[in-house]
Parts: structure tokens; C-alpha cells; sequence
């Protein structure tokens, strides 16, 4: 059988077959390691239709079976970006439907009264800011009314890998350490991330192998993010020295086990505005919709 | 050889023997951010294009 991926940093080729079984068991193997899923729990996948989202759904629905009896149901949030999000929500509506399971979807201009793109005239360069504080609420008020019990997002090695370093560039040290999936965090429900040890390429293949590639769009604002420079810079970093992205996690990891893992800075609080809990007077969401005069 | 790249525009290159790795180095291209089909079939870098093969280099897109 030909190769179909060579894992540089254990310096071995895979076949079709190989290569397939040692996602699953890497995936798997993370879910046990960590208690992320256990049995009878009801899970919320965060499915926006994009690669990493898809691949998190066929690789849950392979790997939970094994694991005991778990219930999926697809997450959807519509931010309202032209030219982009109507081909993935399309995606995301067919693999919920392909898949059977219950798929609940949620937007902004429901949720917030306006499009991303509405919000972001003339605030392109912080799209990433804006839209990550307002998809957390978004994907927090779906996991609510499906009633899951963990939420699961698609964030891969590379994801993880880039957000360690960009809070080392940015002196964002407590947010290093701090427990992104963590009740201060705004989390009613604890979050998730699967893949966290699968690399974005071995995620690629894997969809490729499934003909499941989906050939879609960039988002148009990730050229306004210091996350892709992060990405093109880690890429470039992982060709010439193959396992960087792993020693990024494996330091961050050190560092939590030397603060011990903080859950959030200090303890939780309520929002005094809305009553969400976060870590200090009012929440991010309350902050950010004063400042876009909400 | 054809060659097809992430924007799905083609070109055609005469070539002796070489890897889809040193193609990669050619065109400028890190294989960490890409995916490469020979005649179809997903490969490595090491995997070895002829002429009158087609090669198509996929953009792995972040997000999603
Ligand atoms: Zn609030």
C-alpha cells in the first residue's frame, strides 16, 4: 500500500489504512486520557461546515462507540459572513442530516440583531476579537437549548500550537494558563477539544481520504488576524524542524502544571450586567456591546 | 507534466525525474500547508512525478 502521509516528527509513512487507524486512536486516546467524554454524556458538536468541524464529526462518531453510550448533537452559529458562510452552513446541514443527529443552529442577527459583517464596518482589523466574543455567547446559547452536557469544538494541534504563541507575543501570560473551558471563561458547560493532538494536514488527509475534502473559502477576514501570520510563521518552523507545534503544547502544559491549572484569574464571579459568569465586574460580552453601542 | 495548482490554475512543465517534495521547493510551496494528488492519488513528498503525470497541490484553508 502507497503512503498517504509522513509523520515527519516520528519519522514514519502511513498507508490509507495505517494512517486512518492512528487518528482514531490518537482521537480516542485524548477523549480516555482526559475524561473529555464520558459515558451517558450528551455532547455538542460545534459544527460550522468548515474541514476541522467536519472532521470532528466523523472522527466523534467513529471513536464514541467505543467509549459507551453518547448522545451528538450538531451546533450551528450563523455569524453573517457574505461569501462564505452560506456554502458552510449548507455543509453543516447536510452532515447533520447524513449523520442523523439532531442539529440546533443559532445566528447573530437573531442573537445580537445584525450580521458580522454589520458589526464590523470600519472594525475589520479586529474580526477575530469581535466574532470570537460573540460565537462564544452564540454557541453557549445553542448548547443551552439542546440541553448537552460537554461541548466539543474542532480546534486542532496547529490551533492550539498558534494560540500558545500568540499569547506569548501578545504578554497574555494568564491567558496561557488559564482554563479556556472554565466556568470564568463564560462556560455553563464544560468545553472540549477532541483533535487538540491531531495536526491540521493529518486532519486534511484524513477528510481526502474520506472524500470528505470541502472545497471551501477562506473566511475574507483572516487576513486581518495576527493568527495568520502565527500560522504561516509555525508552518514554516514545523517544515524545518518537525514536532515545534508539539513542544509549543508540551510547554504550555508545563507551565499550567507549575501555576497549577488556573481557573481563570481568581474566583468565579457573575456579570453584573447579565448575570454570565466570568472573572471580573462585567463580561467580556457586556464590554463589547457597550463599546459597539449595543 | 500538468500540474494543478491551489487556485485551479494549470500549467504544464517538462520534466526529468524529480519528487513532489523538490516541486513543492520550486514552487515555493511549504508541504505542511498543502496537499499533493499524483494521477488522483494522495501522496508524500517523496513520491516521484514523471512526465505526462498530473499533479494537483490543495491549499488546506484554515477554519471550521
Ligand atoms: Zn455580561
Amino acid at each position: 500500500m502507497p503512503a498517504v502521509y509522513h509523520d515527519r516528527s516520528a519519522r514514519r509513512h502511513l498507508c490509507r489504512d495505517h494512517f486512518i487507524a492512528a487518528v482514531e486512536s490518537r482521537v480516542a486516546e485524548t477523549i480516555r486520557s482526559r475524561q473529555m467524554i464520558v459515558p451517558d454524556d450528551h455532547v455538542g458538536i460545534g459544527l460550522s461546515g468548515g474541514k476541522d468541524s467536519t472532521a470532528l464529526l466523523m472522527l466523534l462518531s467513529r471513536v464514541l462507540p467505543s467509549i459507551g453510550r453518547v448522545r451528538l448533537t450538531a451546533l450551528t452559529v450563523d455569524e453573517g459572513i457574505h461569501g462564505y458562510r452560506e456554502d458552510t452552513i449548507r455543509s453543516a446541514d447536510r452532515l447533520a442530516r447524513d449523520y442523523g443527529i439532531d442539529h440546533i443552529s443559532v445566528s447573530f442577527s437573531e442573537l445580537f440583531g445584525k450580521t458580522l459583517d454589520a458589526f464590523l464596518v470600519g472594525r475589520e482589523h479586529e474580526a477575530c476579537t469581535i466574532c470570537g466574543v460573540l460565537r462564544r455567547k452564540a454557541l453557549a446559547v445553542a448548547a443551552k437549548q439542546a440541553g448537552v452536557t460537554k461541548l466539543a469544538t474542532g480546534h486542532n494541534l496547529d490551533d492550539e500550537a498558534q494560540s500558545v504563541l500568540m499569547n506569548v507575543l501578545r504578554g497574555d501570560l494568564p491567558r496561557l494558563v488559564r482554563d479556556p473551558g472554565s466556568a470564568s471563561q463564560g462556560w455553563f458547560i464544560p468545553r472540549v477539544k477532541p483533535l487538540m493532538y491531531v495536526a491540521e494536514k493529518e486532519l486534511a488527509v484524513y477528510l481526502m481520504l474520506h472524500g470528505a475534502w470541502p472545497d471551501l473559502p477562506e473566511c475574507p477576514y483572516a487576513v486581518h488576524a495576527l493568527r495568520g501570520e502565527v500560522r504561516t510563521l509555525l508552518a514554516t518552523l514545523e517544515q524545518r524542524h518537525p514536532g515545534t507545534m508539539q513542544h509549543l503544547l508540551a510547554s504550555k502544559a508545563q507551565i499550567e502544571k507549575r501555576c497549577g491549572r488556573v481557573s481563570g484569574a481568581g474566583p468565579v464571579r457573575q456579570c453584573t450586567k447579565c448575570g454570565d459568569p466570568c472573572s471580573g465586574e462585567i463580561c467580556q460580552l457586556c464590554l463589547l456591546k457597550k463599546r459597539l453601542g449595543m | 507534466m500538468k500540474i494543478i495548482l491551489p487556485d485551479k490554475t494549470c500549467r504544464t512543465q517538462t520534466i526529468t525525474k524529480m519528487t513532489v517534495g523538490e516541486l513543492l521547493q520550486d514552487l515555493g510551496i511549504n508541504p505542511v500547508e498543502v496537499l499533493v494528488s499524483l494521477n488522483g492519488m494522495l501522496v508524500v513528498e517523496d513520491a516521484r512525478v514523471e512526465d505526462g503525470d498530473e499533479v494537483r497541490i490543495y491549499r488546506i484553508t484554515h477554519g471550521g
